[in-house]
């Protein structure tokens, strides 16, 4: 019973801190990324970003989806800025836990 | 109400005088016979012989050499797309690539636009590693995601700066010589470029831009003089799907004649030109993904122009007068 309970507890805890470890996934809707040379920009800008760990580009909804590590947030401003920077705009964020 | 009629007739007869005078002056008729597609090869995939977003092709000879850019390899085919080899893995490492781009081909060397490793990558034709050049950077000599290298008969390098607004003039040692375009700084006017894409240059030295989003080419003599422009209405950033206008210009190339091949991407077509822009012709494969076909375009001494087919994950060969 007991090793019942601490096999319990111990698999509880390594859930959590799974749970802990997910960063943020953001889905970012920008035009125009049908253009090669576009999503490479956006996805260079973002694989360059401190505690980015994945860039995808979904061409057929048009968004670029954004996971971060554990604890890395941005702002909407600070997406913009970076969308900016590629030469495009940002539509609109919708931010999800991973 | 009889002046509200008036201005909305004088409204639609001003409106019918524009476009009467738009079609006139701004779309020509092709100049040759059509171009047939003759062949296709390729198919989405990690096997020799398949790509995964194709978007830089150049010939030596008979052999095409492609830029296979998320598999991060270049693949080179025969004159009928037979596969032969391939060479090239993804890293940051000296001769390595990250994402692939347009490619020339000078002498016995490939020059690959690195675009992700901010760097021009020069391979022998059997794919050995020669050397790079440029760093990442926004000073003279330093590149942010290069699209597009030419190479004139000096070796000199002329490179489509992407992310700095800029083409830069190198020497073949990566010595910053001038650059067309303000450094950082998009616009129409003023010498300004907006993310080039591509660069080619023909035997006399004339350099040709596709000045990307700006849906234009530009023609420089070897002095650095503006000699031509054009794509749309004063090559103004007018994009649209007429003969002679673009709608962002991703790949440009010189054929052995001179002529002035131009990948117009969000057209799904290549227009050819005569080197000093005068529309020719126009060919290419509507697409049916959510992305475009022609992102790059390069002729054969034949004639035959092999196209690299973006959205398709193809190369596409074409032939005039089938």
């Amino acid at each position: 019973m007991k090793i019942t309970t601490i096999i319990f507890i111990i698999i509880a805890l390594t859930g959590s801190g799974l749970g802990l470890a997910a960063g943020t996934r953001y889905e970012l809707r920008v035009d125009g990324l049908a253009c090669p040379f576009c999503a490479y920009g956006i996805e260079k800008k973002f694989t360059r970003t401190e505690g980015v760990e994945s860039v995808e580009i979904d061409l057929k909804n048009g968004l670029v989806i954004v996971n971060t590590s554990e604890g890395k947030k941005f702002s909407e401003d600070q997406l913009k800025t970076i969308i900016d920077d590629t030469g495009f705009t940002l539509r609109s964020v919708s931010v999800k836990p991973r | 109400m009889a002046w509200l009629k008036r201005i909305s007739l004088s409204i639609v007869g001003l409106t019918v005088f524009i476009v009467g005078v738009t079609y006139l002056f701004w779309m020509p008729e092709p100049q040759e016979v059509s171009y047939a597609l003759v062949k296709t090869w390729g198919g989405k995939g990690n096997k020799p012989g398949q790509f995964n977003e194709p978007t830089g092709i150049a010939l030596a000879g008979k052999e095409v050499f492609v830029s296979d850019s998320r598999n991060t390899r270049i693949q080179v085919f025969d004159l009928d797309g037979n596969f032969i080899r391939l060479f090239g893995k993804q890293g940051e490492a000296p001769g390595q690539l990250n994402r692939p781009m347009n490619l020339t081909i000078a002498g016995d060397e490939l020059y690959v636009a690195d675009f992700f490793n901010d760097r021009i990558q020069v391979y022998g034709l059997d794919g050995k590693f020669r050397r790079s050049v440029g760093k990442a950077g926004n000073v003279g000599g330093e590149l942010s995601a290069p699209g597009g290298v030419a190479v004139n008969a000096e070796g000199e390098l002329f490179v489509a700066d992407f992310f700095n607004q800029r083409v830069q003039h190198l020497l073949a040692d990566g010595t910053f010589v001038r650059q067309w375009g303000i450094t950082g700084v998009s616009g129409v006017l003023g010498g300004k470029l907006n993310y080039p894409t591509d660069v080619a240059i023909n035997n006399q030295g004339t350099l040709y831009i596709a000045d990307g989003y700006n849906d234009r080419v530009l023609a420089f003599s070897p002095e650095g003089v503006l000699l031509h422009q054009w794509g749309g209405p004063f090559a103004m950033n007018i994009f649209g799907p007429f003969n002679g206008w673009f709608a962002t210009v991703t790949g440009i190339s010189v054929g052995p004649g001179g002529d002035v091949f131009v990948a117009d991407f969000y057209n799904d077509r290549v227009q050819k030109f005569s080197p000093e822009g005068d529309f020719l012709n126009a060919f290419g494969i509507k697409s049916t993904a959510p992305t475009h076909t022609a992102i790059a375009v390069v002729e054969a001494d034949d004639g035959s122009v092999f196209v690299a087919d973006y959205a398709n994950h193809q190369v596409q060969k074409w032939q005039p007068g089938n």
